[in-house]
């Protein structure tokens, strides 16, 4: 049994990630394990319902526990996190974290018996999720997006599944994604303050190691996209708002793991920062939108560039947009533009040391992408760095635009 | 060298330090040792609310449009028509501003460049650029943020809240004004209300991060002498005025239809005001009965959870300052009136019941734990930092107050909420 370690000792808690990824056989996985991930948050043999968990937490001074479903790619994982104070920090310096793994590996492996009534109470609770996703714009405008690039691939799906799949679950469904869950692969990581827990890994194989079943998680495919045939499309879905959103999809054709970092400054100066092409064109210049932004998914090869605009300014918005991608594909990129969008990435890389969970994280994703847990920050900014223009030209070429979503009012067109 | 006062939280392993420039300026390091970011923060103790006071440069008084502050904020943030939020990141350097009630803070954040952003920031506010111009092109920027907002659930519901508890006061209004309120600013009339609420002696430097205290304190100083010579009216005092604001709340409920899944509920109870300490005290008072009566721990809502009625979570909490104070319990519902009708109800049982001292005893011990978890997250120390300066507290009264709490302080509180000072705020789908 591994457990991937990062101490710091400037931190005074201790993070814990505690995975299963799997691949995604059937699409209902997103639905069942909703509802199951629900379950498990809230109950065990132990404790029975969400308020005995809390009342116990509260006791492990505030201690933290739930549970975090996610998608890497096409790749499904359940995360049970937890955070609990190191001991040294404590005003009797009590120790909790072995109060802490006890408590998950029962909530994990001792499940409660699910009623009917607990099993209804977690289904309406996933089904108001999925509905509720709306009323929050831009975010759905980026979701939706998701959707249309990957139809038919597993990171098409919305997280927490879909209302059809949520209605059809029963007790059964769940015993059988129960078991799925436990004989998937496990990956445990542990972020922050280890100073005086020399221990760590005794304590560990103590509530853990007689429950593990499998660990490999690299065998798994994080994308199973095989065509890139470009389909283009526009879809709009009418919406009485104030304001409009608008998103656009790009493919990243013949794109490796070795084009990460050129890709991921290529985005920076396409979008990220306030120094970037869309930020300084489409709000500073033209003032067409409040928020513009583009995302690159390393795991799926594709990038979305979401705005909040004006319905009059739909065409001038989109063709503004393409203007900005045409000129990357061209090499318009000014050294300043360049300097500038490598310097922020390589600060938020520096920053993400000042976080528990963006270390775990970071660990997580690579062993994922490379099967490499020993990839240090210090490393990343440097191959960041290493990342010249040409690299960011011969990227730029990869992309292209495949759907374009509009959300709000009628464009009059 | 100026005097350096240091304050030690034991529980945090923590050290604040602070002192006084001059020319009135307060500077304030919270040293985080081996942390990797660097935050700077450079604000003003003035705020949307303030809109009616001195001219410090004629001596008279004025009265401004709603929304000033916030455009003053937008406009402050911009050089000769680059966006300061640009010339920050060309140095690989994030930053933001923002305007709340009663503040305006500017701040970055870096891991490498932080003496150039020290003078990047102290440049910016220093050297205010308004003309006619750039004064129109903003009244549309902030048009469109402003719009931003109106199809966002939980701002309204929170907005819609404080114009039912207050006929007056200018909290009622939306922070960034009207489209119309902004039509009336003019660069004239930011020059005044920068030159009178940003002068040193209104103003703050807060830090956090690992730095050297002497050097950040240095480096603060010179570059704020650059200016010292264009001080105008500096060291007068501030005069301001608001309008009386009556005990009684302006409306019992207000209610509106959006295009939203699930309804949202905000009651508010409208309070005395109070200075800065029972400002800090009440707003750990009502994070603890929050934890105590309405958190995933409380009967009340594992009853909500079961009946379906509520899906996440059912918060309690207290907002105050100079000219305001209120308790909020907020909540996302698929039923605004029976959960209404059932929070209102409880808040009568509790108020007639004995505090539960076990479970306070716990749930103040969550609290010390969360303080600590809290100091792991630069950005929340920033937080507790401005807002004692802003409550005019010590750095780290809010751990003395929760250390010292007795139940029979909720008790108090909970006799406060009364029914003739309740309001209720609904959004609806339509």
């Amino acid at each position: 049994m591994k457990i991937y370690k990062i101490n710091d000792n400037k931190f005074k808690s201790i993070y814990i990630s505690y995975n299963f990824t799997m691949p995604v056989e059937s699409n209902d996985i997103f639905s069942n394990n909703s509802v199951l991930g629900a379950l498990m948050a809230k109950s065990s043999m132990k404790f029975p319902n969400q308020k005995e968990i809390e009342r116990y937490l509260n006791g492990l001074y505030g201690a933290s526990y739930d549970v975090n479903v996610e998608k890497f790619g096409d790749l499904y994982n359940l995360e049970f996190r937890a955070e609990v104070i190191n001991k040294k920090f404590l005003p009797e310096k009590e120790d909790v974290l072995e109060d802490m793994l006890s408590f998950i590996s029962s909530m994990i492996y001792e499940p409660a018996d699910w009623t009917i009534e607990n099993i209804s109470r977690e289904k309406e609770f996933i089904l108001e999720r999925i509905n509720e996703r709306k009323d929050e714009k831009l975010k759905y405008g980026v979701q939706k997006m998701e959707e249309l690039l990957c139809g038919g691939e597993p990171f098409g799906n919305f997280l927490f599944g879909n209302v059809e799949d949520v209605l059809k679950i029963d007790k059964n469904i769940l015993i059988d994604s129960y078991k799925k869950l436990i004989y998937a692969p496990v990956t445990i990581i542990v972020s922050g303050n280890l100073d005086g827990y020399d221990n760590i890994d005794e304590l560990f194989n103590k509530y853990f190691k007689n429950k593990i079943k499998s660990n490999d998680i690299c065998a798994l495919d994080y994308n199973t996209r095989k065509n890139n045939d470009i389909k283009f499309e526009e879809v709009k879905e009418e919406q009485d708002t104030t304001q409009s959103i608008l998103s656009l999809g790009f493919k990243v054709i013949d794109s490796s793991m070795e084009d990460f970092y050129a890709l991921n400054l290529y985005n920076a100066i396409l979008g990220t920062t306030p120094s970037s092409k869309l930020f300084q064109n489409v709000r500073e210049k033209e003032s067409l939108a409040y928020t513009v932004r583009s995302r690159y998914y390393r795991f799926k090869s594709m990038l979305v560039i979401y705005a909040g605009i004006n319905k009059e300014n739909y065409t001038k918005a989109v063709d503004l947009i393409k203007e900005q991608i045409e000129s990357m594909k061209k090499g318009e990129i000014t050294t300043e533009e360049f300097t500038s969008a490598k310097d922020s990435l390589m600060a938020d890389l520096n920053e993400w040391k000042d976080s528990k969970v963006a270390m775990a994280k970071m660990v997580f994703s690579n062993i994922i992408a490379y099967n490499d847990s020993n990839i240090t920050i210090d490393q990343m900014r440097e191959n960041i760095n290493k990342v010249t223009l040409e690299d960011v030209i011969r990227v730029a070429n990869k992309v292209n635009l495949e759907k374009i979503f509009y959300l709000g009012g009628s464009t009059n067109e | 060298m100026n005097k350096i006062s240091v304050e030690v939280s034991e529980e945090l392993d923590e050290s604040t330090f602070s002192t006084k420039l001059d020319n009135g300026l307060e500077i304030y390091i919270c040293k985080k040792k081996n942390f990797t970011k660097k935050i700077g923060m450079f604000g003003t103790k003035y705020g949307s609310v303030v809109n009616d006071f001195i001219d410090i440069t004629t001596g008279k008084r004025i009265k401004v449009p709603d929304g000033i502050a916030h455009f003053l904020e937008h406009k402050l943030f911009e050089k000769e028509g680059a966006n300061a939020l640009d010339l920050f990141s060309k140095i690989g350097v994030s930053s933001n501003a923002y305007t709340s009630f009663d503040q305006t803070v500017y701040y970055f954040e870096t891991s490498e460049k932080f003496a150039e952003s020290i003078a990047m920031l102290v440049k910016l506010i220093k050297e205010p650029y308004f003309t006619d111009e750039n004064v129109e092109k903003e009244q549309g920027i902030i048009g469109q943020e402003i719009s931003m907002y109106d199809d966002d659930p939980s701002f309204m519901v929170y907005f819609n809240t404080l114009k039912a508890m207050y006929q007056k006061n200018p909290v009622r209004i939306d922070i960034a004004g009207t489209i119309e309120s902004i039509s009336h600013i003019t660069k004239d009339l930011l020059y005044t209300c920068y030159n009178t609420f940003y002068s040193p002696q209104n103003m703050f430097f807060v830090v956090v991060g690992d730095v050297d205290i002497d050097e950040t304190i240095k480096l603060i100083k010179e570059n704020m002498s650059k200016y010292e010579k264009d001080r105008k009216g500096e060291n007068k005092k501030i005069e301001k005025f608001y309008q009386i604001e009556p005990e009684e709340i302006a409306q019992k409920q207000i209610t509106q239809k959006m295009d939203v899944y699930l309804p949202q509920l905000c009651i508010g109870y409208k309070l005395n005001l109070c200075d800065g300490y029972e400002i800090a005290k009440n707003e750990i008072i009502v994070s603890i009965l929050s934890d105590m009566y309405f958190s995933k721990q409380s009967d009340f809502f594992e009853n909500e959870y079961n009946l379906g009625r509520v899906n996440d979570s059912i918060y309690m909490q207290y907002e105050g300052s100079e000219t305001f104070s209120h308790v909020l319990i907020s909540t996302t519902t698929t039923d605004v009136d029976l959960v209404e009708q059932d929070i209102l109800t409880y808040i009568n049982k509790i108020k007639s019941e004995e505090i539960d001292e076990e479970l306070f005893n716990v749930i103040k011990r969550k609290k010390i734990g969360e303080s600590i978890l809290a100091s792991d997250n630069l950005n929340i120390c920033y937080r507790r930092l401005i807002d004692s300066i802003i409550d005019n507290t010590n750095v780290y009264t809010d751990i003395e107050v929760l250390k010292n709490l007795k139940a029979n302080d909720l008790k108090e509180f909970l006799n406060k909420l009364s029914e003739k000072n309740r309001v209720t705020s609904k959004i609806i789908a339509k």
